[in-house]
């Protein structure tokens, strides 16, 4: 091996590059931008600033941040839902003056004068609400009108009243309470902040208004067409602002005890742009209430960090614009490109030197060389069938075979010309094997282990087994079920072929070529499933042997077969019994003389060996070329290969041609007859064995005769 | 396209792209639908000598007799390479040895032609001939795209010899005469090369083929008929640009089973496969990328190209080599398909 091979060796196979792309998969790494700006923004200006982190600087800041981030978080709500809040600052000085008012002019009661405040903000959200959720206005315009006209109303008012406020006497423990005390050192508005946060939140993520609102931010027309009250959500999310801006106005009323004509002053461009900066969407229906609390912390750290280090208003409105100019790009372009860097660095392919090779040509006298024998079979289904991965047939000779459609399809004996839809589960069923109970237990491709009854009633078994410690994805959940066989004492062994692609992406896992399949079993006497092998290179059938002290199992990429012991010394562990094979192993069954059928789903080219010691050759396409230019093995010519208990081979079966069995992924015996399957062909096969045993079945094998 | 893209291209590459067939080049059926005049394996050249067709093929010069079948014409001691004949019906014949005869007469040649790809006769008689490669002989075409040679040259036989016309083109396939202009393919450049026979300045004439242009054969009715022997193919651009693997496959794997175009495919089950080309439910989709594909083109009179014959990716009259007309019908020869085509009546118009 060169040193530069073995530095590819090295570089490919030993940085865990595949985890970018699972870490991109997370919707969490929405969050990731934010909080890094969050904490570049609080080191700064608490490195630049003396004192920033003193008690006493950091009770005043966080008052005001309690009353900023409950603004923040109303307009969290609207922008979630779709829209736009640009009224936010005035009502929140309306909800000022109001309950100043009720209190010192009017001399009501504290509880008295939060309602009128509520009762303001309410009013004005309810206004915009029905403006823009009933009837239709546009939010930006009709925001603008009410932020226009309220803040009108409330300069009328402060010129008006400003001096019978600043002359009262009125004056109430609760009113100071709340505007100067503290729980536990936390100052009231912190802690009403804290507690609406988290209130949204949950309302958001876990109830049904708030998945409304972000269906209806994600796209109205869905929305409406799942039966969503549109209108009605949109209209709650303003009221719900308006309350929102109206709690924080009432809390700055008790704190500062006066209304001036700067209270609530570009309120609104705060707020906009700290709700944006925090990675809420403009768009809609994507964002969180704690992005916006990072938001809130991000600008308001930012506008008094610049006050406090001298800069000028001027400077300061700069630098919000900026802020704000800058999320908005990050914000769509990230939303519009975010699932192609996805696409883009999700295939990491690792370095792997296949073994050399015993020639499957024709003529090359090797066990392997391939023939015509199955180029001309009968064929079941012609047509109407699509994707039989496996086929399988039960005592009375009937045969049932998995569709792309997520169907099993049974063919009636003698002659295969009836069929019925068996069952219909969806997903992709693959590997079939029956119970003693002549239940029919299948691997669903994407979905799980599923049984069907002989009364077609269908089961989930499993879908899910442990969860890895290290996994980044979750690996508890089972992407490729493949192929299952069932041991003597009922549990079911069954392979999961890769953690990284779904099963209708199978063939993307042998560009990548990294091992992830696993070997499972699912013990029915107590549900759980449990995985018993890890890290093959998409682990594919598998079969008991016919002592059922042992089953073996095809690991496709590597063109390996394994053996592994459920009893004797042996017992829960493998080893290798076929290698560096020409061709990738698909399903493995039993053969009526005590030996096993091996399918090869397609065959080892040069090329494609050679590019698995490229890996940045593979990286590098799947980044520049569209899939379908991509270098795949040669999946158009497969095979049957006859093996026996101790790995030698016995014989091989081909189609040249490619006209019936281009690719075959199982082969079943019975009754003197094999049936071939092929994942991507649309066609049964039935081929005539001459000499073998015409009594011979599966289920006669696996659970001799009937009881 | 955004102003980052330069940027990223630095570090991602550019995303690999190829001709589309539109316009002329709108694929259909016509190769595969059109009538076989006779079988023979593997031609690599068609000529009209003495009111016959003759067809290079192995070792020998064959006739196309009337009942369909071939007749060995002559036999040469290594495998022709290339034919012409001459307005006033001299037949010229290349080998892949480098040799080279007129009417038998063995012509002499300096040693920096050893890779003959086409011969043509001018309109006043004559002959020039295109060296593909300096280094690979005309079957070793595929090494010489794969190595990215461009030492190719074309040469002028006259009484006092052979003289240099041009040099450094990238395997010139075709060579044909317009308006006083010497025409050659150069086909690793995808492109029509026009030559001042007097200065050897070269223009392009025609660029962005889809796909690696081989002969050029004058049409009565004005224009030619273009033979593209070899798709252009996305995977095998991406491979031009990936050098270490390009060495890697040139230095260990069998030349049949490089990614590299070739005359017929899907023979094989070691020759390479691309996604698209995975036969799904019985059918090979025709618009799957191929590394063989059937490819004859008509160009006009001022090399425009203005219709074509296809033969699609799940056909099989693939690797056209050359074009030849006889009594208004248009015959072509396919050397993936081992045929002589005869496209009918009326398609030269």
């Amino acid at each position: 091996m060169s040193f530069r091979e073995r530095l590819q060796a090295w570089r490919y196979n030993l940085i865990p590059d595949h985890l970018v792309g699972e870490i991109l998969t997370k919707r969490w790494t929405d969050n990731a931008i934010p909080f890094l700006v969050l904490v570049a923004t609080v080191a700064a200006f608490g490195t630049s600033i003396p004192g920033f982190f003193k008690p006493f600087s950091l009770q005043e800041s966080t008052r005001q941040l309690g009353e900023f981030s409950i603004v923040v978080t109303g307009l969290t709500v609207v922008m979630l839902g779709g829209g736009i809040d640009l009224s936010v600052g005035s009502i929140f000085a309306l909800a000022t003056f109001a309950a100043v008012s009720g209190f010192f002019i009017f001399e009501l009661p504290v509880w008295a004068a939060f309602l009128m405040a509520i009762g303001t903000g309410i009013a004005f959200g309810a206004l915009n609400g029905y403006l823009i959720g009933f009837r239709r206005l546009r939010a930006f315009l009709t925001t603008l009108v009410t932020f226009i006209i309220g803040r009108a109303v409330f300069d009328i008012l402060v010129v008006n009243y400003g001096a019978a406020i600043q002359t009262s006497s009125a004056s109430s423990d609760v009113w100071d309470f709340i505007g100067d005390g503290s729980i536990y050192r936390i100052s009231i508005p912190v802690l009403t902040a804290l507690a609406l946060a988290i209130i949204t939140h949950i309302a958001l993520t876990r109830s049904r208004p708030g998945w409304h609102v972000l269906a209806v931010g994600g796209s109205r027309r869905s929305a409406h067409n799942a039966g969503i009250k549109v209108k009605q959500t949109v209209f709650m999310t303003y009221v719900y602002s308006g309350f929102c801006a109206s709690l924080a106005g009432f809390l700055i009323a008790c704190r500062l005890s006066g209304a001036g004509p700067g209270t609530g002053l570009n309120m609104e461009i705060l707020a906009l742009t700290a709700a944006v900066v925090g990675g809420n969407s403009l768009g809609g229906g994507r964002g969180s209430v704690v992005k916006g609390l990072m938001g809130a912390i991000i600008v308001l750290v930012m506008n008094n960090g610049l006050i406090r280090l001298g800069y000028g208003t001027g400077t300061n409105q700069m630098v919000i614009g900026l802020m704000l100019a800058i999320a908005v790009i990050i914000d769509i372009r990230w939303l519009k490109n975010r699932h192609k860097v996805l696409n883009e660095v999700y295939v990491a392919p690792v370095y792997l030197k296949m073994g050399e090779t015993q020639s499957a040509v024709p003529g090359s006298a090797s066990p392997y060389a391939l023939n015509n024998a199955i180029s001309k079979t009968d064929y079941i289904g012609l047509g109407a069938l699509e994707g039989p991965e496996d086929v399988i047939l039960d005592r009375d000779d009937h045969l049932y075979c998995g569709t792309r459609h997520g169907e099993i399809i049974r063919y009636f004996a003698p002659d295969y010309s009836r069929s019925e839809v068996f069952a219909h589960i969806g997903g992709f069923p693959l590997g079939l094997a029956f119970d003693r109970d002549g239940n029919l237990i299948s691997c669903v491709g994407a979905m799980g282990l599923y049984s069907i009854s002989p009364d077609r009633e269908v089961k989930r078994l499993s879908a899910e087994t442990r969860r890895s410690w290290t996994s980044v994805q979750d690996d508890a959940r089972l992407r490729d079920p493949n192929d299952l066989d069932i041991a003597p004492d009922g549990r079911i062994y069954f392979t999961d072929s890769t953690k990284r692609y779904d099963a209708h992406d199978w063939a993307l896992d042998s560009i990548e070529n990294r091992a992830t399949g696993r070997l499972l079993v699912y013990d029915p006497k107590t549900g759980e499933t449990k995985t018993l092998l890890d890290g093959y290179r998409y682990m594919n059938g598998v079969c008991m042997a016919h002592d059922g002290k042992s089953l073996f199992f095809a690991e496709s990429w590597a063109c390996r077969v394994h053996r592994y012991w459920l009893e004797g010394p042996k017992a829960g562990t493998a080893e290798c019994v076929i290698k560096d094979m020409p061709g990738y192993p698909d399903n493995i069954n039993r053969a009526s003389d005590g030996t096993y059928w091996m399918a090869w789903l397609g065959m080892r080219t040069p090329s494609f060996d050679l590019s698995l010691r490229h890996p940045g050759f593979r990286k590098r396409m799947t980044r520049r070329l569209p899939q379908d230019d991509w270098l795949f093995p040669n999946i158009n010519t497969g095979g049957v290969v006859k093996f026996d208990e101790t790995g030698r081979i016995i014989g091989t079966l081909g189609d040249l041609t490619g006209q019936s069995h281009p690719m075959v992924t199982s082969m079943r015996e019975h009754k003197g007859h094999l049936f071939i399957g092929g994942i991507l062909n649309n066609r049964v096969g039935r081929l005539r064995l001459e000499g073998a045993d015409e009594g011979w079945t599966g289920p006669l094998s696996y659970w001799g005769e009937r009881a | 396209m955004t102003i980052f893209d330069p940027i990223l291209d630095f570090f991602r590459g550019k995303a690999v792209t190829v001709p589309p067939l539109d316009g002329a080049f709108r694929p259909n059926r016509r190769l595969d639908e059109a009538t076989v005049a006779g079988a023979i394996a593997s031609p690599i050249d068609l000529a009209v000598y003495d009111g016959a067709l003759v067809v290079a093929s192995g070792n020998a010069v064959h006739r196309l007799e009337s009942d369909g079948s071939f007749a060995v014409h002559a036999i040469f001691p290594a495998p022709v390479s290339a034919l012409a004949v001459s307005t006033d019906g001299r037949l010229a014949v290349a080998l892949e040895t480098g040799a080279l005869s007129v009417d038998g007469q063995a012509i002499a040649l300096p040693d920096d032609i050893r890779s003959i790809t086409a011969l043509a006769f001018s309109p006043d008689g004559t002959l020039f001939l295109a060296n593909g490669s300096q280094k690979n002989a005309p079957s070793a075409w595929k090494r010489d795209l794969m190595e990215k040679q461009a030492s190719g040259s074309l040469w002028r036989v006259g009484s006092e010899g052979a003289r240099k016309v041009a040099g450094g083109l990238a395997w010139p396939q075709g060579i044909a005469f317009a308006g006083g202009r010497l025409i050659a393919s150069e086909s690793w450049t995808r492109r029509l090369v026009a030559i001042d026979p007097d200065t050897g300045a070269i223009s392009t004439a025609l660029a962005n083929i889809p796909g690696y242009a081989g002969r050029i054969t004058p049409l009565s009715v004005g224009g030619f008929a273009l033979s593209v022997f070899a798709p252009v193919n996305r995977l095998i651009e991406f491979v031009l640009q990936e050098d270490t693997y390009r060495t890697d496959m040139l230095r260990e794997v069998d030349p049949a089973c490089w990614i590299a175009p070739m005359l017929s495919s899907g023979r094989s089950f070691l020759e390479p496969l691309q996604c698209g080309g995975i036969k799904t439910m019985g059918i090979h989709k025709p618009w799957a990328p191929s590394l063989s594909y059937g490819l004859l083109a008509r160009l006009d009179a001022s090399l425009h190209p203005v219709d074509s014959y296809h033969s699609r990716a799940d056909g099989n009259r693939h690797g056209i080599f050359g074009a030849a007309e006889k009594d208004g019908h248009l015959y072509t020869i396919s050397a993936g398909g081992d045929v002589l085509l005869d496209l009918g009546e009326g398609q030269t118009a």
